[in-house]
């Protein structure tokens, strides 16, 4: 005789198996979103402050407002660059039928 | 849309431009009686945000010659080399401000 | 000391490195010069150099830093020696001893030494062209 058919119950999921949580302290998607931007606007302040000392003839040296103003074009590109592949792997993420 | 930086690198680019017309004017002068240096209070004028012309005053401290001309040829071709260097230097500054914002219209063309 | 005050350096190396030159050249023409405005022979002259603090167009006023130092020719010295005395009865510059008095100009030592104010002119014309290729070096970073 085969053995009983237990009933179908809910079965507790695996303890490693959590489904994603919002935020939660550091490492939250936001937080580095929002630091990243504020990386940006610091560097691009502290590029213009560079140039106009440079401009109004105050001992700023050429070379470094022109790094500085590197520095905060690398960044912002990088930044878009970013927020680019992010955006494109949330559409993916979106397009995954569930 | 172009920051406050890209406003003053325009002026920069302004007044130089104004200071190169008159050191190609000392210089074709060179030997001229009684012709004095000209020049602009560059970092006056550029403290000064008002968009007029600059005003255009004699040099002090340079020698004068016999024939009561003052135009020092190693003062003026070496503005002219720094003058066109700075002018460079803007420029390249200046394109660079108009191609962050360029980037970011064309970034956000894609998504 | 930013890379621009270099262009004020150099131009006064010039400046001064051409005055050297011009008096040179003065006493070379004027080597067997008897008879001048001033009375008696020419006399020659030396140019003495000194540093001095250099000024660039584009500093503002607010700007404390050292600028760099320059050099400029701070007197030109007239050699008060005596004379050289030639005996030269009929000349008319003669005294009444039949001596003419010839400026001590040394031919030879003032060109060579007037090669050596063509080269300090040209070495302070490179160090200026040198300084030129780093701003634009720098310049070039931009794009």
């Amino acid at each position: 005789m085969p053995a009983p058919i237990l009933p179908v119950s809910n079965a507790p999921l695996p303890a490693t198996i959590q489904p994603a949580g919002a935020s939660t302290g550091s490492g939250s998607f936001r937080d580095v979103f929002s630091s990243a931007v504020q990386q940006v606007e610091s560097l691009g302040k502290i590029a213009s402050t560079s140039v106009e000392k440079f401009l109004s003839g105050e001992g700023e040296e050429l070379h470094t407002a022109i790094m500085a103003t590197n520095r905060a074009e690398l960044a912002f590109d990088l930044f878009l660059q970013t927020r680019n592949k992010v955006v494109s792997a949330y559409q993916e993420v979106m397009k995954m039928q569930l | 849309m172009l920051n406050a930086i890209a406003g003053q690198l325009e002026r920069y680019m302004d007044l130089l431009g104004a200071r190169q017309k008159l050191v190609a004017s000392n210089i074709a002068n060179a030997d001229t009686p009684g012709y004095h240096t000209q020049d602009i209070d560059f970092q006056a004028e550029f403290r000064n945000a008002a968009q007029l012309a600059p005003q255009v005053m004699e040099v002090e401290g340079l020698s004068t010659k016999n024939d009561g001309n003052n135009v020092s040829i190693d003062r003026e071709s070496r503005l002219l080399a720094e003058n066109a260097l700075r002018f460079s230097v803007a420029s390249s500054l200046l394109r660079s401000q108009i191609q962050l914002v360029r980037s970011a219209i064309k970034e956000g063309q894609g998504s | 000391m930013s890379l621009f005050s270099v262009l004020s350096i150099g131009s006064s190396g010039m400046q001064a490195q051409r005055t050297r030159a011009e008096m040179l050249v003065e006493n070379l023409a004027n080597a067997e010069t008897t008879r001048t405005p001033e009375g008696g022979p020419y006399r020659r002259k030396d140019v003495v150099f000194e540093s001095s603090e250099v000024s660039s167009p584009f500093t503002s006023i607010f700007n404390t830093q050292v600028q760099g130092t320059g050099v400029a020719v701070s007197e030109v010295v007239v050699d008060t020696s005596d004379p050289e005395k030639r005996y030269m009865p009929g000349h008319p510059d003669a005294d009444q001893d039949g001596y003419v008095s010839f400026p001590n100009v040394r031919p030879a030592e003032d060109m060579v030494d007037l090669m050596g104010a063509a080269r300090g002119y040209e070495a302070n014309v490179a160090a200026i062209g040198a300084v030129k290729d780093m701003i634009q070096r720098s310049i070039d970073l931009l794009h």
